[in-house]
C-alpha cells in the first residue's frame, strides 16, 4: 500500500503577496509519479517550489507527512542537462555526487562516493566515471545525473525537464528507467511540457491552467494521463 | 583554423621576445625609471643594507657589475646577489606569495562563477576606504578600506538577493576610481601615494603587513579550496542546494565575503595590479588544462608561484617593476596556454 508522503489542501502560492498558482488539493504518494504540465509562464516551478516546502503558502495548507516523526523528507532534485555549465572542469562522477554534497558538511562526500559508483553502476554508466562530463553526450550526461540524484536515496526525487533536449532513444531509455524507480518505491515529480512522456511516466497530472484575467492565479486541475493524452489530441485536431 | 591559431601562437611568442629585447637594448632609460618611481623601495634598502640611494632599489650594486650587452650580472655576482635580494625582500616575497596562493584559489572559482567584474570592481571601492584613511591622515589605512569595503559587499549582496539590475558592479568600479581621488584632491603626497597603490609599482612590505596578512591569506585559501564541492554545487544546481536545506545567497555572500578579504589585504599590501595578475592569470592559464576542480587549484597555486618567481627574477635583472613583471609575464604565458590548449582539441 502506498504511504501518503505529501498533501497539499487549497493552497496558494506567490511571491511578494502576487498569487502565481492555486490548488485545491493534491496528494503525492510513495510509487506513485505525479506529471506537472503546463505552458511557459504557468507557474510550475512555482508549484513545485510550494509542494517541495521552499515556498510557504499564502494561504492553505502542504503537509509533508514524515514530519511528525522529526524526519524530513529526503528530496532529490535532478537538475536539467541543458543548464549544467560545461566550462567548469568536473568528471562525470563529480557531476554525479553533486546531489550527496549537497547533505554533507563542507561539501565533502568521503565513503559515500561508492554510493554514486554503486548508482552508476546500475544504471550501466559506470564506465564514463572518470570521462570529462562535458565530453559525454545528453543523454549520458542526464542518466549521470540521474544517478547522483539517486545515490542520495531520496524519498521524493523533482525532475525537471528531464527529456529536454533527448534524441527518440535517449528519452524512452530515460523513461523506461523512471518506471522501474516508481515501481520499486521512489514518490517522483516530474515538470515537463512534453505531455507524450508524462503519459507514459505519470500516474495523476497536475494541469496548469493559466488565468483569463492579470492578477489571478493559475488553476491547478488533477487528470489522469488518459485525460490528459485526449485533450491534447483534441486540441492538436482543432488547430489542424 | 590551425594554421590561424599556430600563426597567433607564434605573433604572441614574437611579441614577448620583442618585448625582453627592447628592455634589454634599453638598460639606461629604464634604469632611469626605476630610480624615480622606486624611491621609498631604495631608501628601505638603503635603510637595511647601506647601500647608495642613486643605485636602483630592486638590484642594490647592479650598475657596477651591469654587462655591456644587457641587464645581466656576472655568474659569481648574481649568486650573491639573488641571496641578499630574498633576504631583504622576504617579507615582500612572503606576502606576495600569500596572494599568489589566496588569489589562484579564490580567482579560479571568479573566473568560473563570472565573477570577474566584481573582482575587477572591489579594489576600486578598497581605495576610497583608502583614501578616507590618507585624508585623515591615519597611519593604519586597513580599517577604512575594510569598513568600505564590507558596505560594498552588503549592497552586493542585496542587489543579488533582490536581483537588482546589472549597472551596479560597473558603476561601484567608475565610482572608486573618481571617488578615491576626489577624497585626496590637492593633497600631492596622498595623490602620489593612491597612484602607488593602483599601479602597484613600488612593492614594499614591512615585518608587521606580512605578519597579519600572510596567515589570513593562507586561512581564506585553504577554507576556498575545501569547499570546491560546495561551490560547484551551488553554480549547477542551486535548486538541490535549496532542498537539501542550504541557502545559496549566504553562500555567495560567503565567496564575495572571500574574494573581498583577498583583495583587500593584497591591495593594502602589494597593490591593485599584483592583486589582479594572481586572481586572474594563474586561474585562467591552467583551467584549459585540468579535468577536475582539485587538480586545478593546485596547478593555479604552482603556477602563480612561478609566476611570482619569474616577475621577481626578470624586475631585477630587467629592472622592471615587480607587479608589472609578474602581470606581463603571467598573460604571455597564460596566451601561450590558451593557444596551446586550442591547437591541442
Amino acid at each position: 500500500m502506498a504511504d501518503k508522503l505529501i498533501e497539499v489542501q487549497n493552497a496558494t502560492f506567490g511571491y511578494g503577496g502576487r498569487p502565481v498558482v492555486r490548488v485545491e488539493h493534491l496528494e503525492l504518494s510513495t510509487s506513485k509519479c505525479l506529471g506537472i504540465f503546463g505552458p511557459n509562464g504557468s507557474g510550475k516551478t512555482t508549484l513545485v517550489r510550494g509542494i517541495t516546502g521552499l515556498l510557504s503558502p499564502m494561504s492553505g495548507h502542504v503537509i509533508h507527512a514524515t514530519r511528525s516523526t522529526r524526519q524530513p523528507l529526503r528530496i532529490g532534485y535532478l537538475p536539467q542537462h541543458r543548464n549544467i555549465e560545461l566550462h567548469w572542469p568536473m568528471t562525470a562522477l563529480d557531476a554525479a555526487s553533486l546531489a550527496i554534497s549537497a547533505r554533507r558538511w563542507f561539501g565533502w562526500i568521503g565513503p559515500r562516493v561508492k554510493d554514486v559508483l554503486a548508482m552508476m553502476n546500475r544504471l550501466g554508466i559506470d564506465h564514463l566515471a572518470s570521462r570529462l562530463f562535458a565530453s559525454l553526450s545528453g543523454g549520458q550526461q542526464q542518466r549521470v545525473l540521474l544517478s547522483g540524484a539517486l545515490a542520495g536515496d531520496p524519498t521524493v526525487l523533482v525532475l525537471d525537464e528531464p527529456t529536454e533536449g533527448l534524441d527518440v532513444r535517449s528519452t524512452q531509455e530515460l523513461i523506461d528507467l523512471l518506471r522501474q524507480f516508481v515501481a520499486e518505491g521512489l514518490a517522483m515529480m516530474i515538470i515537463s511540457h512534453e505531455a507524450d512522456d508524462l503519459v507514459q511516466v505519470s500516474g495523476q497530472i497536475a494541469w496548469l491552467h493559466p488565468a483569463q484575467q492579470q492578477g489571478e492565479p493559475s488553476r491547478v486541475e488533477i487528470v489522469s494521463p488518459e485525460a490528459l493524452g485526449e485533450a491534447i489530441l483534441k486540441a492538436a485536431r482543432r488547430v489542424g | 583554423m590551425k594554421m590561424r591559431v599556430s600563426c597567433i601562437y607564434i605573433l604572441a611568442v614574437l611579441l614577448v621576445i620583442c618585448v625582453c629585447t627592447l628592455s634589454l637594448a634599453a638598460p639606461a632609460q629604464t634604469t632611469q625609471s626605476t630610480q624615480q618611481v622606486d624611491q621609498s623601495t631604495q631608501d628601505m634598502l638603503r635603510e637595511l643594507s647601506g647601500v647608495s640611494a642613486s643605485q636602483p632599489a630592486t638590484m642594490p650594486s647592479a650598475s657596477a657589475e651591469q654587462s655591456s650587452s644587457g641587464g645581466f650580472e656576472d655568474e659569481s655576482a648574481t649568486a650573491i646577489q639573488w641571496k641578499r635580494l630574498i633576504g631583504l625582500f622576504q617579507f615582500m616575497l612572503l606576502t606576495a606569495a600569500a596572494v599568489g596562493v589566496a588569489g589562484a584559489v579564490l580567482g579560479l572559482f571568479v573566473l568560473l562563477r563570472r565573477e570577474a567584474l566584481v573582482a575587477l570592481a572591489i579594489p576600486q571601492v578598497v581605495a576610497i576606504g583608502a583614501a578616507i584613511g590618507m585624508r585623515l591622515g591615519w597611519e593604519n589605512k586597513l580599517p577604512p578600506a575594510l569598513g568600505v569595503a564590507m558596505i560594498a559587499l552588503v549592497y552586493f549582496a542585496l542587489s543579488r538577493r533582490r536581483s537588482a539590475g546589472n549597472w551596479i558592479v560597473p558603476a561601484f568600479y567608475v565610482a572608486g576610481l573618481c571617488l578615491s581621488f576626489l577624497i585626496i584632491a590637492n593633497h600631492g603626497q596622498d595623490v602620489e601615494d593612491l597612484q602607488r597603490l593602483f599601479t602597484g609599482v613600488d612593492v614594499a612590505v614591512d615585518a608587521k603587513t606580512a605578519l597579519t596578512s600572510v596567515p589570513v591569506l593562507l586561512v581564506v585559501a585553504l577554507l576556498c579550496a575545501l569547499l570546491w564541492r560546495r561551490w560547484l554545487l551551488l553554480a549547477q544546481a542551486p535548486a538541490a542546494a535549496e532542498l537539501a536545506g542550504l541557502r545559496p545567497t549566504r553562500w555567495d555572500t560567503l565567496f564575495l565575503l572571500l574574494l573581498t578579504i583577498v583583495i583587500l589585504l593584497g591591495t593594502n599590501a602589494l597593490g591593485v595590479v599584483m592583486v589582479l595578475s594572481m586572481l586572474f592569470l594563474p586561474a585562467a592559464t591552467v583551467l584549459p588544462w585540468t579535468r577536475r576542480l582539485p587538480s586545478a587549484i593546485v596547478a593555479g597555486m604552482v603556477v602563480s608561484l612561478i609566476f611570482l618567481a619569474a616577475g621577481f627574477y626578470f624586475s631585477n635583472a630587467m629592472r622592471w617593476p615587480l607587479s608589472q613583471s609578474v602581470g606581463g609575464i603571467g598573460f604571455a604565458v597564460l596566451i601561450i596556454s590558451q593557444l596551446t590548449s586550442q591547437l591541442k582539441k
